[in-house]
């Protein structure tokens, strides 16, 4: 049973960039609290763009988006509180080992007074492998990575994840193991917006999936929804359609 | 929050590659120079006391028939500045000595008159260590620190967090200057413990309050260009621009503006040449001699013309009783004017140096470097105030040798009418070893504060601007 209240709502929310290019086009989504949603579109659709704005890496140009109720724009630092971010890349530092990168991302996000074993359990719970915890990073693999920036995620404990294109790049393995993470969080209640180009992997773990493309939802589907029609053939028409009119 | 970044700056600047690389120079160079430079000290203070000892010895042989015959000079000596072991600024170019004699003072030769070509480049001192090694390791450190991580994306990463971003600016710039500065601050102390273990004057007089803010102004200098360089890097997207961008600046600020200011006052306020001034001078002193010379004949020829032979040596007789006075009455005038008219030349030629001088360093100040470089040699006693002090030293001491010694002695050199020249001397006793000593009055921290307020301004100017300007680019950047 999912709970009225969205955790993350974008409202009406458009954004033109100073070149003229408009990224996003009257947005309008919700994701509520133990619910997957999955943004699919091509390169330029608006999905780095949608998540861009929930974390206010830039400014809206009409419309809001909030997190746990909490206006983005007019106070950031709160709503910011409320979420966490996994990017496709994930970004830490190689020269600093896993505990070290977990230890300093904890207290941005606000945690301390974690012990070496609160890092450590975290970890484990990623399946990042032991002796992995106290190497630099720099050599880690782009799953390992990935564990590591889920463990980011986990340990913040934040009610909102944004995920954008997390599984681009990993091999089966990997992208299965973070599939089964990514399930446990939302058991946990958490809610969780995921942009993708896995098609398949939307299908598997998406409460609700939708489509973008030039800026703009073209489509959205429950999980229900889904179970009758064919999301691959349902994309690939959308994508082929004639460009929108603008 | 602030600690954390703080921290995990200063790690990250620490784990780095460049860090030991960065230590090193400092530990290394750092007390290096300032012990060579203070070997070199030790060197010019034992040489300007044994010169010293010969002067004094020469001078208390000094008879006043030499200074008649204008064949011996007294001589004034610079004490070495204990300082110049941090900083060398004028220290090898200005004259060790100016000799006084009765028709003005000249400068000795200097103490760079036996250096290699090498050291035009400059002498490898603690400020200029700072000024081109550490500003440029500073700058090459702050140059990534922003865009960097927009480049590695770890940037977001942190702002996707509740990390406002001026705590983010101020951490980085926190953080990344302690791990830089701790190593500075370990080589300073290392260099300033060999200093004291070859027993240099470290706690004498105002020497610590000096080398406390000669080692403050050099952190200051150091923030100064760290700032600058997060400036670029928080305006620049690739860490390589940043780079390309920090070297240009580091170049403009070291070599270019520091000349260019040199070059384009000389251009738009020329000065005469020393030596053209000196010939001014001599060419004056020449006519108005002659002119006092051609006078003194004819009065002379007027009063004892019809006079028999022996009247003018006679002290009593009426003639020489009326030649006295006009004698000394022209003397005196012609001693007036030479003095009016020579110091005119000099004032002269003073404020056209001053001028320029003045265009020079105002100009030279939009560099942060030329404005460290200038405050540390003149807190240091090595720099344009010690130059100034030195020349009044000078003057005034020529002044007081004109009153003391070169006025007790009295040359009349006549020219009469029919072209004929007589010369005659007279000297009143002077007890030369009594003669005053010459010595330069150092200018006070205080004065030197006060005399380097554009140097301070300039320098705080480039801290507060370009931390405004990062500030600025840094809240309003977009990061995607």
């Amino acid at each position: 049973m999912i709970p009225a209240n969205p955790i993350l709502k974008a409202d009406d929310l458009s954004k033109r960039y100073e070149d003229g290019v408009l990224a996003l086009d009257h947005l309008n989504l919700s994701v509520r609290a133990g619910e997957v949603y999955c943004l699919l579109g091509a390169n330029g659709a608006g999905k780095t763009t949608t998540i861009n704005l929930f974390l206010n890496f830039i400014p809206p140009t009409t419309g809001t988006c909030f997190i746990n109720g909490i206006d983005v724009t007019k106070d950031p630092l709160e709503a910011k509180k409320h979420v966490a971010f996994v990017s496709e890349n994930v970004m830490l530092y190689g020269n600093f080992t896993a505990r070290q990168n977990l230890d300093f991302f904890a207290k941005l996000g606000g945690k301390s007074g974690l012990t070496r074993n609160d890092y450590y359990r975290v970890m484990r719970r990623v399946s990042l492998q032991e002796k992995a915890f106290e190497q630099r990073v720099k050599n880690f693999s782009k799953g390992m990575r990935q564990k590591l920036g889920i463990s980011i995620a986990i340990i913040k404990d934040a009610p909102a994840i944004l995920l954008d294109e997390p599984t681009s790049g990993l091999d089966p393995k990997a992208a299965e193991e973070f599939q089964e993470i990514l399930s446990e969080l939302k058991n946990e209640g958490k809610a969780i917006l995921m942009s993708t180009h896995d098609i398949f992997r939307a299908k598997d773990i998406g409460d609700r999936v939708g489509i973008m493309k030039e800026g703009r939802l073209v489509m959205e589907r429950t999980r229900e929804e889904l179970q009758t029609g064919d999301l691959v053939k349902i994309y690939i028409d959308y994508m082929k359609s004639e460009p929108l009119a603008v | 929050m602030l600690n954390t970044i703080v921290k995990k700056e200063a790690l990250e600047t620490i784990v780095s590659y460049r860090f030991p690389l960065f230590a090193l120079i400092c530990l290394l160079l750092i007390p290096l120079g300032m012990s060579v430079n203070q070997a070199d000290y030790g060197k010019r203070v034992r040489d300007y006391q044994e010169q010293v000892r010969l002067a004094d010895a020469a001078a208390a042989a000094l008879k006043i028939q030499d200074v008649m015959a204008g064949t011996v000079a007294i001589k004034g000596f610079r004490r070495p500045a204990p300082l110049s072991v941090f900083t060398q600024g004028f220290e090898s170019t200005l004259p060790r000595y100016y000799e006084f004699t009765q028709d003005g003072f000249k400068p000795g030769e200097s103490v760079g008159g036996g250096e290699s070509i090498l050291s035009v480049q400059g002498q490898v001192d603690f400020v200029f260590l700072v000024q081109m090694v550490v500003s440029l390791i500073a700058l090459l450190f702050a140059s990534d620190m922003i865009s960097g991580e927009k480049e590695a994306g770890t940037l977001r990463a942190m702002l996707s967090n509740r990390l406002p971003r001026d705590t983010l600016l101020a951490g980085k710039i926190g953080g990344g200057f302690l791990a830089l500065w701790i190593p500075f601050l370990f080589a300073f102390l290392i260099g300033a413990a060999l200093l004291l273990l070859g027993a240099f004057p470290l706690f004498g007089g105002d020497t610590p309050a000096r080398v406390a803010t000669i080692f403050l102004a050099s952190s200051f200098f150091v923030l100064t260009y760290f700032v600058i360089g997060i400036a670029v890097s928080a305006s620049t997207a690739k860490a390589r621009t940043s780079l390309v961008a920090i070297l240009i600046l580091w170049a403009a600020f070291q070599l270019i503006i520091p000349k260019m200011s040199d070059m384009a006052a000389r251009l738009i306020h020329p000065v005469r040449t020393e030596t053209e001034i000196s010939l001014q001078k001599s060419l004056l002193v020449r006519s108005l001699d002659l002119e006092t010379a051609k006078e003194l004949g004819r009065q002379y020829d007027l009063i004892f013309g019809g006079a028999s032979p022996g009247t003018a040596d006679d002290e009593k007789s009426p003639e020489r009783k009326k030649w006295d006075p006009i004698r000394d009455g022209i003397q005196q005038r012609a001693r007036e004017q030479k003095s009016r008219q020579l110091a005119a030349i000099d004032e002269t030629y003073l404020q056209e140096k001053r001028r320029q001088l003045n265009l020079a360093l105002n100009l030279s100040l939009v560099s942060p470097s030329a404005a460290f470089a200038r405050f540390s040699a003149d807190v240091c006693g090595t720099g344009e105030l010690e130059r100034g002090k030195y020349l009044d030293a000078v003057r005034s001491h020529q002044n007081t040798l004109e009153t003391e010694l070169f006025s007790k002695v009295k040359r009349t050199l006549m020219i009469h009418g029919g072209g004929g020249t007589s010369m005659s001397f007279t000297a009143m006793p002077v007890d030369t070893s009594k003669l005053p000593k010459f010595a330069i009055t150092p200018a006070s921290l205080a004065e030197t504060f006060k005399a380097d307020g554009r140097s301070i301004f300039s320098l705080a100017f480039w801290l507060i601007v370009p931390f405004g300007f990062a500030y600025f680019k840094f809240v309003k950047y977009d990061v995607r």
